[in-house]
């Protein structure tokens, strides 16, 4: 059974939260990805998730959008649990953006068809209305100049930057950031970053996981340490750079500090 | 390689393949850019790159002599010693097998019919593509041998007009579609779908032709448009059904493709008659060609399925991902965004696939049909003309390498317009 004082009044008037995890596992065949974690993440927050390659974090933000299924425990988005029923996914996705490490463009429509195919198609927005959002997107991430350009046309940052755009065009609640600057070249980083910030400060609900810590201390509210499929450490960043409660984080700070 | 990490996802070449590559290119491009040792006379030209050393200069001659020899063979016995009369005489059989006489308007309307829609559609995207005057001069090269060769075959004052206004017809087609380019493009796709249903009502509407009695190169055509047309959709159906998260349909899909193509055509062919009946109720009755038509239509789907099946797994899993996340049902993620992209990677295969298919239509003498190919051997053992297999199999062999080039090079082009490669 959940945890009544975790999961309850969820959605209710007053509640701030966007998401809520609640003893989340998941498990890859032997392998325990997640072990139980446990958080919340409130409106117009920015948590930054950090830890060692294979601790979860990529595997628990993307359990919020369902591109992974979680194995137990309870996830709520906006105030809908995540659930196999295929109307919920389809709800939840369209209030998540997410941005991968990788972009995934799609590589066969321009730029401009990369951002307007979901308004169009999931949204069912006219064509003039969808043609204006993109402008103003490129606008926001400064490209607008790239619009009729194909993906392989662009550098990392700026494709990067596309997706962004891309995921921001379904007006989403919510971001998710995974590890978005992980493969750029190191001069593409700060542009990138440039945008992540900017979006922080309009009032954006987001999870970044991240290696960038100066990133995470410059625009997180919270950063999270996961280690080992668990939640280890959650601390404003000042707290979690300056005094770090446990001798995981201490250790994880001092390897990459 | 000190410290330098490989730049992103780049299909997981490694710092060194990259290097490599970039190497190639260079050496492609030097090789490209080399203006040749000096303006070479044609003399030099030929002192340098032909008679350079003892061995090259024996190799030169011995391959020279070997050509030589090659050419006169073939241009003694084309224009010396072949019977072309077979052909001449031949000529309807090829074309239309044994469709009825009175009736052959039916055949010549359809084929003006698709060669002025080919010309259209050339003219209209000439227009971007540009080709070259080369190009140009080869295809009006073609067009003009094989209107002499109808021209010169036909055997009545009509089929002569017929035959000699086709290339004018194309042309005609190419000016017109030039001149309003891009407009006309929508209405010539529609034209395009309907082209096949309006030549199936011309030829066999009303008190038509029946199936039986198609024959000839015509028969190749529609035979091999039918399979294309049908097969291509059927083949989707199982690539997807083979990849899909439901057993009984990924079995389904498995089963359907190894039984179909694990028997060889002909043998499906003959066994169309019964096989097809299986299928249905026993108060329907349809002709065998069609039962034919269908067995063929699923054994080219089992390919199909299996080409498509090669290009869904060349796109990645991230692709899959960011459609999801973007909120797209599983249909709108297939059609818009994993079919386009896998289909595009499958275009030769495709092409090779629907050229076999093209030639496999002469396997239909099987089942009695009498095809471009069955009539060219029919003609040769004649009396009047027995022993001029040289000749027909020639001329037919000439028909179906020229559709099949033309398919080909028509793949190219699809090609580099839709960026295959390159995105």
């Amino acid at each position: 059974m959940a945890d009544r004082s975790a999961t309850a009044g969820i959605g209710e008037a007053g509640d701030d939260r966007q998401i809520v995890a609640n003893d989340v596992v998941k498990s890859f065949g032997h392998f325990q990805a997640l072990k139980g974690i446990s958080m919340a993440l409130n409106k117009a927050e920015t948590v930054v998730i950090v830890g060692p390659s294979g601790s979860g974090k990529s595997t628990f933000i993307r359990t919020i959008n369902r591109l992974e299924r979680h194995d137990a425990g309870r996830i709520f988005v906006g105030g809908i649990e995540l659930t196999d029923d295929i109307r919920n996914i389809a709800q939840i996705r369209s209030e998540i953006g997410m941005v991968f490490q990788s972009f995934n463009l799609f590589p066969h429509l321009t730029v401009q068809q990369n951002i307007a195919l979901a308004p169009r198609n999931v949204r069912r927005w006219p064509k003039k209305k969808a043609e204006e959002k993109v402008m103003q997107l490129l606008e926001r991430v400064g490209i607008p100049e790239q619009a009729n350009k194909y993906p392989a046309e662009l550098s990392g940052g700026q494709q990067q930057r596309v997706a962004i755009a891309r995921a921001l065009a379904m007006e989403p609640k919510i971001m998710l950031f995974d590890e978005p600057t992980s493969a750029l070249d190191p001069e593409m980083i700060k542009e990138v970053l440039d945008v992540i910030e900017e979006l922080a400060e309009s009032g954006m609900t987001m999870i970044v996981v991240t290696h960038e810590i100066g990133f995470a201390r410059h625009v997180a509210d919270r950063v999270i340490l996961f280690d080992d499929g668990l939640l280890i450490e959650e601390a404003p960043p000042n707290r979690f750079f300056e005094d770090p409660q446990h001798e995981r984080t201490k250790r994880f700070l001092s390897q990459i500090l | 390689m000190s410290g330098a990490a490989p730049k992103g996802p780049r299909l997981g070449l490694g710092l060194s393949e990259d290097v490599d590559l970039l190497r190639f290119e260079q050496q492609a491009r030097a090789i490209e850019a080399a203006p040749g040792p000096a303006p070479a006379t044609p003399r030099e030209w030929i002192r340098q790159n032909l008679f350079s050393g003892p061995v090259n200069s024996l190799l030169t001659l011995a391959s020279g002599v070997f050509v030589l020899f090659l050419a006169y063979q073939i241009l003694s016995f084309v224009f010396v010693s072949a019977q072309w009369e077979v052909v001449q005489v031949g000529m309807r059989g090829y074309m239309i097998g044994s469709f009825p006489v009175d009736e052959a308007w039916r055949v010549w309307a359809s084929a003006y019919l698709v060669i002025i829609l080919a010309g259209l559609s050339y003219g209209v995207s000439a227009r971007r593509l540009r080709p070259s005057a080369g190009q140009v001069a080869v295809g009006a090269a073609a067009a003009a041998v094989a209107g002499a060769v109808v021209f010169f075959t036909a055997q009545t004052p009509l089929v002569r007009g017929l035959a000699a206004g086709a290339t004018p017809a194309a042309i005609a087609g190419a000016l017109v579609g030039r001149l309003f380019g891009r407009k006309i493009l929508r209405p010539l796709i529609v034209a395009w779908v309907l082209v096949f249903p309006a030549i199936m009502i011309i030829v066999r509407g009303f008190v038509g032709v029946p199936p039986s009695e198609w024959g000839g190169f015509f028969f190749n055509i529609i035979a091999a448009t039918v399979g294309i047309v049908a097969s291509f959709p059927l083949g989707l159906l199982l690539a997807l059904g083979r990849r899909s998260e439901m057993p009984v349909i990924r079995i389904a899909s498995v089963g359907f493709i190894e039984l179909f193509r694990g028997v060889p055509l002909v043998a499906w062919l003959i066994f169309s008659k019964f096989v097809v009946d299986l299928l249905l109720p026993p108060q329907m009755v349809i002709p065998d060609i069609i039962k034919a038509f269908l067995v063929m239509t699923f054994f080219s789907a089992a390919y199909i399925g299996e080409i498509v099946r090669g290009g869904l797994q060349g796109v990645p899993a991230g692709q899959y991902e960011a459609a999801r996340a973007l909120g797209l049902s599983t249909t709108r993620m297939m059609a818009l965004i994993v079919l386009p992209q896998a289909l595009r990677s499958t275009i030769p295969a495709m092409i090779s696939h629907f050229i076999s298919l093209f030639k496999d239509t002469s396997l239909f003498v099987a089942i009695e049909v009498t095809d471009l190919l069955a009539a060219a051997r029919r003609s040769a053992s004649s009396l009047l003309y027995f022993g001029t297999d040289m000749e027909t199999l020639l001329f037919a062999g000439l028909i179906f390498w020229a559709v099949a080039f033309s398919m080909s090079r028509w793949s190219q082009r699809l090609e580099v317009r839709l960026g295959v490669g390159r995105r």
